[in-house]
């Protein structure tokens, strides 16, 4: 427990963290807020409706949350790989295992750490995300009646676990890929690529690649991601429906977890 | 004197029997055996490359051994034994930190994994180091002989029974380095042991009790550092200038006498390569031709004897001269 508090308080310290959280908040709250302030020019243009339904509560909700999860799973897979792979650049993990300290042990904790801040980070984001859907709104003068609709409010919750689930689940691929390479600069490089292979294979393998773990983390929360209600992109890609994608996060999550674990128990530690 | 495998090792801090290790096709561990004593200061010697840092890697359970055994405090070290290492502090390599925290912070987290820390150990050890003044300061802003003090507050943490330190003096300041020497020898007196790897002869001679010389992966000789200055020893001998010649002819049986270190003062310094059991024949041959000595001192010559069991080449332009430098424009 002590190493698992430490590791958060490392985290919320790293400035990595506040950069990551900062991007995606600061890019949401801009994204809102621009389509907001430009909504007058959109009237009468195509697909006009669909964008300004992503201000209008209580789907603006699910807009900010499909937000989050589309471009926060890339952040996420860069977030993991960052922290995994400063532990092996930095040689911090080799200080630790010469204490006497666990190797499976350490790399829980440290990806459990990376969980709860992940969450807290979600949070706050989310917060973030509705008050500049809210301003948006009320730059486009949509009404915000359905900013306190007792149903989707309910569920929120429930969503924003889901999300949580399928941002974590990215952030545990990146945290297995750097420690796999054991580099932090390596780890970020291929996680990136990794992402966006997998995007790019939706074009050849589309019924495959909705198991894969990205397209399963983005349909965990039974939404789009990116814009919800389908986006003005035209038809959503095909995706698993969201209880089966949470199946398969939890299975990716786990599986990325243990590999990370059996890889630094059976590594060679140097520099 | 090198013990023989299968010694027993009651009574050793660390003994090592036969460790073997290969990085593809590379030996970096040939058989190597170590016996190193508790409550002492133990120099391990090696030039680059002779297996320092793997063995150092090995005891603080980083890689795994091809062959071989370690056994701390006399008990078996094998695979899956971590919580052994609750009684050792190591310093492996270069110190390893967060550079966006503190040292404090640093110490803080180190202290999370493994070992149990006591309370106000780690602002105890940020004063030992000296580092109490900086300590809230990010240690990406450090020297690396700051980083090398925050490393060695780090290995001792834990108040460990047996300390690894590997190359502890890299980077130190002259006033850090004699800091370190006196922490190291005031740790062994209060009954720890302290292992530490080095290729800086100076620095081992003034600080270990026994010393370890490895070569080629393996073990050639370890011995008390007295007996190996002992059996590597020489005499020197002041003359007056104008004796030299003559000083230099009558010591002659003892072997080679090297040219006249002036003092400057009309007296010249000899080195005559015989340990100081000798030294009675030394002053006896000296009279014999009629010659007075106004100064005498026994001094070990650990470097050659280093450079002879590892088959390092003598430096002959001088120390640390590379062998191609007469070939670069």
């Amino acid at each position: 427990m002590r190493l698992l508090l430490d590791q958060i308080g490392r985290l919320l310290r790293r400035p990595a963290s506040w950069v990551t959280f900062g991007l995606i908040a600061g890019l949401m709250a801009f994204v809102f807020i621009v389509i907001g302030a430009t909504a007058q020019t959109l009237e009468g243009a195509q697909g006009s409706a669909a964008v300004l339904a992503i201000l209008t509560f209580p789907g603006a909700y699910e807009a900010v949350l499909g937000f989050l999860v589309g471009l926060g799973g890339l952040l996420a897979v860069v977030y993991g790989a960052a922290i995994a792979g400063s532990e092996w650049t930095w040689g911090t993990l080799k200080n630790a295992i010469a204490r006497g300290e666990s190797r499976a042990g350490y790399v829980i904790a440290l990806f459990a750490a990376i969980a709860l801040v992940l969450a807290l980070g979600l949070v706050l984001a989310m917060a973030v995300g509705v008050v500049a859907a809210f301003a948006g709104a009320t730059l486009a003068g949509i009404p915000t009646d359905g900013l306190s609709d007792s149903a989707t409010l309910s569920a929120l919750p429930e969503k924003l676990a889901r999300g949580w689930l399928g941002i974590t689940e990215a952030g545990a691929i990146g945290f297995a890929i750097a420690t796999f390479t054991r580099s932090q600069l390596a780890g970020i490089g291929v996680g990136i690529a990794t992402y966006f292979g997998e995007q790019f294979s939706t074009i050849f393998f589309p019924d495959i690649v909705k198991y894969l773990p990205f397209h399963a983390a983005e349909a965990v929360i039974g939404v789009t991601p990116g814009f919800g209600d389908g986006g003005p992109g035209g038809p959503p890609p095909a995706q698993l429906s969201a209880d089966v994608a949470l199946v398969v996060v939890i299975i990716w999550l786990i599986g990325a977890v243990a590999f990370s674990a059996a890889v630094t128990q059976r590594a060679e530690i140097s520099g | 004197m090198i013990d023989h495998p299968g010694q027993p090792t009651a009574g050793l801090a660390l003994g090592v029997r036969g460790l073997r290790k290969r990085y593809g096709s590379i030996v970096a561990l040939d058989g190597l055996d170590l016996s190193v004593p508790r409550g002492l200061v133990y120099g391990f010697l090696g030039p680059n490359g002779a297996g320092k840092t793997t063995t150092m890697r090995l005891l603080a359970g980083l890689i795994r051994p091809d062959a071989g055994s370690i056994e701390l405090f006399g008990r078996p070290f094998n695979r899956g034994d971590r919580r052994r290492l609750f009684d050792v502090g190591a310093l492996i390599e270069t110190p390893s930190f967060y550079p966006y925290l503190s040292a404090r912070r640093n110490l803080q987290a180190l202290a999370s994994a493994g070992a149990p820390v006591s309370r106000g150990r780690i602002e105890e050890l940020l004063d030992l180091v000296g580092l109490h003044a900086r300590a809230a300061d990010k240690v990406s802003t450090y020297s690396l002989g700051m980083k090398q003090r925050l490393g060695i507050a780090g290995a001792l943490l834990s108040d460990p029974q047996l300390l690894l330190l590997d190359e502890p003096a890299n980077g130190l300041d002259p006033a850090g380095i004699v800091a370190m020497r006196d922490t190291l020898r005031h740790l062994a007196r209060s009954g720890k042991t302290v292992f530490v790897s080095s290729h800086i002869l100076g620095e081992v001679r003034q600080l270990a009790d026994v010393v370890g010389i490895i070569a080629a992966g393996r073990l050639v000789r370890e011995a008390p550092m007295d007996a190996l200055l002992r059996d590597s020893g020489a005499i020197r001998v002041r003359v007056r200038d104008d004796e030299v010649p003559q000083a230099q002819a009558a010591l002659s049986p003892f072997g080679s006498v090297g040219p006249g270190r002036t003092e400057g003062d009309g007296n010249s310094w000899l080195s005559v390569p015989v340990g100081r059991e000798r030294a009675a024949e030394v002053t006896r041959a000296l009279a014999d031709a009629g010659m007075y000595l106004s100064g005498m001192e026994t001094e070990g010559n650990l470097e050659a004897l280093f450079l002879e069991l590892t088959g390092s080449p003598e430096p002959s332009a001088g120390e640390g001269t590379f062998k191609g430098l007469g070939r670069m424009q």
